[in-house]
């Protein structure tokens, strides 16, 4: 039952993709792995669930080693296939993934994201331990931006076929999802609380700057990218000043509707009409 | 034949909707316990714990600009600092919330900037109806605030009411408090004001609205 549904499986890939009907054989059992503290999308237990469970598993498997054959291959259904065959899986099991790589790019980006996360959240426990000083928010925000985008250099070659793919419409609710995601964990850890209207706009900042930053280190060929990190420290220097000409603003336009108040009430007093109702 | 077919269609949707899921998930590796009585940011239910402390939030500083509208017309009156003590309480509702808010890392809603304009225009609106217009638009907004908790409880409480012990104290003494305002308005001569039913039902449309707005957007 369960080998025909695999196989019924396999003839399920949209429209655009190749039809190979080679049978796969099931080379690395899916259910002899070990179970992971994963999420089950079916309640009851039995064949589906575990079925679908390792499926998503060895489709994550399946793209992480993938990633090996990027720089080769680009982010294509090609280094799925060689992905595949390197696990020792038949190279139809790329026909599981559209063939434009969007699942491999979406992938990595996650990937990326949780590696952040962890370091992140490590750094956390260091400052908390008092192992480490902590940081002030634009030097953090730096080292952030800066760990992040290196995840990027084994693959910086090919990057820019990523983005063009991240930026088709139907890749566009995950990769936007994503990216906020890593711009609320950014602040997150940086301390921010903000419960205003000041939390859409940092956020929104950093990610304009995290993009922008992505843009220049796609055509940066200084050395280790030094250009990179110079451009991300002015333009996190320019979202410092920003903050604080904003602030400046602010209190300035305060400062002047309390002395208008009072040039208000001063006028009512001289004329009388102050009096308690 | 058909059967393979029906386990397949099934395998398929939640094979597209796990693929949405998978990429929204941003595993969080942090266990630090927020509550004693184990509501982390892990174990809960985030959408809705997410909606539910958003709404709040909005609806604790919407109800901190009406009362600052209300002491601005009213403030040097005799009610005044009747107003000012309800005032008072509602700006340690909206400290919690921001607590809560940042604890649980909940995005605020979007439309904070329009609930402050509209909340003091409400305020200082009701508030130029003379004193019972004031308490008459805190009798209605209390009211609908204390139903919203209500239903909020019930929510909690049929979710889990061990897991969300806190949470739902915190709640109750909010709508112990809210409730006790609406007395307050009540025994202030709120029904005198100008068009009172009307006046009620309008202001609490316009708060149902509110709240379904602020939970999602």
């Amino acid at each position: 039952m369960r080998r025909a549904s695999d196989e019924q499986k396999q003839e399920l890939p949209p429209s655009s993709s190749q039809q190979r009907y080679e049978s796969h054989p099931p080379g690395d059992r899916p259910d002899q792995e070990p179970q992971r503290s994963h999420h089950s999308y079916t309640d009851q237990g039995g064949e589906e669930s575990e079925d679908y469970e390792s499926e998503e598993q060895l489709q994550q498997r399946i793209l992480t080693a993938a990633l090996k054959f990027v720089p080769a291959h680009g982010w294509t259904a090609d280094a799925i296939a060689e992905g595949a065959k390197s696990l020792g899986l038949s190279v139809a099991a790329a026909g599981m993934f559209h063939t434009d790589g969007s699942e491999l790019i979406l992938h990595f980006v996650s990937q990326c994201n949780s590696e952040l996360s962890n370091l992140l959240e490590q750094q956390q426990k260091l400052v908390q331990l008092g192992q480490a000083e902590k940081k002030k928010t634009d030097q953090f925000l730096r080292d952030a931006v800066e760990a992040r985008l290196r995840m990027l250099i084994p693959y910086i070659e090919k990057w820019p076929q990523a983005v063009s793919i991240l930026l088709l419409p139907h890749n566009i609710p995950a990769s936007l999802n994503l990216l906020t995601s890593m711009v609320d964990d950014m602040w997150h850890y940086a301390g921010d609380q903000s419960t205003d209207i000041n939390w859409y706009t940092r956020r929104a900042v950093l990610a304009g700057i995290y993009n922008t930053t992505e843009l220049v280190m796609m055509q940066d060929s200084s050395s280790d990218f030094e250009e990179t990190w110079h451009f991300l420290e002015n333009r996190i220097a320019d979202a410092m000043t920003m903050g604080h000409t904003a602030k400046q603003v602010q209190s300035t336009g305060e400062a002047l509707v309390q002395g208008l108040m009072g040039a208000a009430v001063t006028v009512k007093n001289l004329a009388g009409l102050n009096q308690r109702r | 034949m058909v059967c393979a077919f029906l386990v397949n269609s099934q395998q398929l949707f939640l094979c597209l909707t796990g693929y949405e899921r998978k990429w929204n998930l941003q595993t969080e590796q942090t266990s630090l316990r927020f509550y004693s009585t184990g509501m982390t940011l892990d174990n809960i239910n985030k959408p809705d714990i997410d909606r539910i402390i958003r709404v709040d939030h909005a609806g604790e500083y919407g109800a901190n600009r009406i009362y600052a509208g209300q002491m601005a017309v009213l403030g040097r009156t005799t009610v005044g600092p009747v107003i000012q003590q309800m005032w008072n309480q509602e700006k340690d509702h909206l400290k919690k919330f921001n607590e809560l808010m940042v604890t649980f890392r909940v995005r605020p809603t979007i439309l904070l900037p329009f609930w402050n304009v509209a909340g003091f225009a409400l305020g200082a609106g009701t508030a130029l109806l003379g004193k019972e217009g004031a308490m008459a638009c805190t009798v209605a907004v209390e009211e609908s605030i204390s139903a919203h908790y209500n239903n909020q409880m019930r929510t909690l409480m049929e979710e889990d009411p061990e897991k969300y012990k806190e949470l739902l104290q915190i709640i109750k003494k909010f709508r112990d408090d809210e409730l006790e305002h609406h007395d307050i308005g009540l025994d202030h001569d709120a029904e005198l004001a100008p068009a009172y039913s009307l006046l009620k039902t309008a202001i609490q449309i316009g708060c149902k609205a509110a709240i379904f707005l602020s939970e999602r957007i």
